[in-house]
């Protein structure tokens, strides 16, 4: 799905194209294109940036996640259910969509918080620590493999595998894609042996439990829906989370006013979380396929063309968001696509926050102060998804 | 004053729930319902930002609310 620039490099996404375009803060370049008419990247591929019009094309039935033929991230096969459209769709949006409920991931609550306290503990004493790498990397990882009941000891398959899809290693565009299909192979087997396993023995109350004994339309899951179910959850599971931890506590390092009113007063975390993902928008795009010609607020869109969906330029866009490219904790009403929008949008979005509110707040009470290591600044990849890759902080030990 | 949720646009994003709890809840599906109808005194400022809040436009409170000027509307 990516296109090439004459030199031959990746092109990932329009904004990285322009010259306001800044890793650090990204944030100014995607509002020039939530404003821009009609944008579009070098290669022809129509962008949909604006915070209206991206509501008004994703509601349009025309509109799809894929052509049939290219799937996302590497799969073989379409991903369940990110890759199929309209009855399929809804068919396993509402298998699953029940079991990511806040009411049903409630219970990982206890278990995020111990997570997240022991692996502060392990720097704690220390005084300083790269985030990324202690923290905010295998926390998510831990979580999932906790809620699809996995051992624990079966981390590194999923660490190297997230990896592998999310940053594609390789020269070229087929390079890169044929190592995301190489780990994507790796972990269809990997999961197809679990599963085998889990079939001889008595079920549990785990994820995939759920999805052994689940009906949908009076008949259990196959083998192999089953499978790409978990390889849709396993990506989107993991750096997601990770990512969007590292954003949110790079922010915190570098805003110590603004942290010290959480920390004060963690109640308030929940709008925070939201504000910050709009500002943040770790997972800044999509793509959607268009099936028929249609016309979206005066803009043509020819039947066959892939289409790049910004949710970070919509989030950004001035004639939504009163004065978008500030934080504001305060923001009233606040209708940010952070988690995508329309028929796709992010199915573990609940569990995702209860993961950065709770990690946020068991965070900022072990470490209420701490600041990016003098001499050191915070690297961000904007590749993908937006994460703080490099997050060197130092902070006071705790005596007692 | 009356809050409804338009179910074939709602996709549970889940913030109506956060800007007026006493209003909003999820069904099993994580889908809005309505909890409060009408809506009770005092909450009509809520029931408006829940409306302006809501990512796909599902919400909609009656009625309308007063126009205003100088801010921009999300």
């Amino acid at each position: 799905m990516s296109a090439e620039t004459e030199s031959g490099a990746p092109v990932f996404c329009a904004a990285h194209m322009l010259d306001s375009w800044d890793e650090r803060h990204p944030q100014v370049a995607f509002a020039e294109l939530a404003t821009a008419d009609a944008p579009v990247r070098p290669d022809g591929t129509l962008v949909v940036a604006a915070r209206q019009e991206v509501t008004e094309f994703l509601r349009h039935p025309a509109v799809r996640a894929t052509d049939g033929v290219h799937f996302n991230l590497g799969g073989k096969r379409p991903l369940i259910p990110l890759d199929l459209d309209g009855d399929a769709h809804r068919k396993y949006r509402g298998l699953l969509d029940p079991l990511f409920t806040p009411k049903r991931v409630a219970w990982l609550e206890p278990v995020i918080r111990a997570r997240t306290n022991a692996l502060i503990d392990a720097f704690a004493d220390a005084g300083s620590a790269d985030l990324m790498a202690s923290l905010c990397g295998p926390l998510p990882t831990y979580l999932f493999i906790e809620l699809l009941g996995l051992p624990a000891t079966d981390l590194p398959v999923f660490l190297e595998f997230k990896e592998a899809v999310v940053r594609p290693v390789g020269a070229t565009v087929e390079e890169q894609q044929a190592n995301m299909r190489a780990a994507g192979d790796r972990m269809y087997d990997y999961l197809t042996t679990v599963l085998t396993q889990r079939r001889a023995e008595p079920p549990r109350e785990d994820l995939i439990g759920g999805f052994l004994t689940t009906e949908l339309d009076g008949e259990r899951l196959t083998d192999q829906e089953i499978v790409d179910i978990c390889y849709l959850l396993v990506i989107a599971g993991l750096d997601t989370v990770t990512s969007s931890l590292s954003c949110l506590l790079a922010w915190f390092a570098e805003h110590p006013d603004e942290r010290r009113q959480v920390v004060a007063d963690p109640g308030r975390l929940p709008r925070v979380i939201e504000e910050l993902m709009r500002f943040e928008s770790p997972v800044p795009l999509g793509h959607r396929w268009v099936t028929e010609d249609i016309d979206i607020r005066g803009r043509h869109f020819p039947a066959g063309s892939m289409v790049e969906v910004l949710w970070a330029a919509a989030n950004a866009d001035p004639n939504a968001f009163e004065d978008p490219l500030t934080v504001d904790f305060a923001r009233p009403h606040n209708a940010h696509i952070g988690f995508a929008a329309g028929p796709h949008r992010c199915l573990g979005s609940n569990l995702a926050r209860l993961e950065l509110r709770l990690a946020v707040e068991e965070f900022l009470r072990r470490i209420p102060d701490f600041e990016i290591t003098t001499g050191e600044q915070v690297v961000y990849t904007n590749y993908g998804v937006r994460a703080a890759i490099r997050l060197p902080v130092t902070f006071p030990v705790a005596r007692g | 004053m009356r809050v409804t949720v338009d179910q074939s646009r709602c996709q549970g994003h889940a913030l109506c729930t956060m800007h007026a709890p006493e209003l909003f809840d999820l069904d099993g599906e994580g889908h809005a319902v309505v909890v409060a109808d009408p809506v009770p005194g005092g909450l009509d400022q809520a029931a408006y930002d829940a409306e302006a809040g809501c990512p796909e436009e599902a919400i909609t409170a009656e009625p309308r609310r007063p126009a205003r000027t100088g801010q921009a509307r999300s």
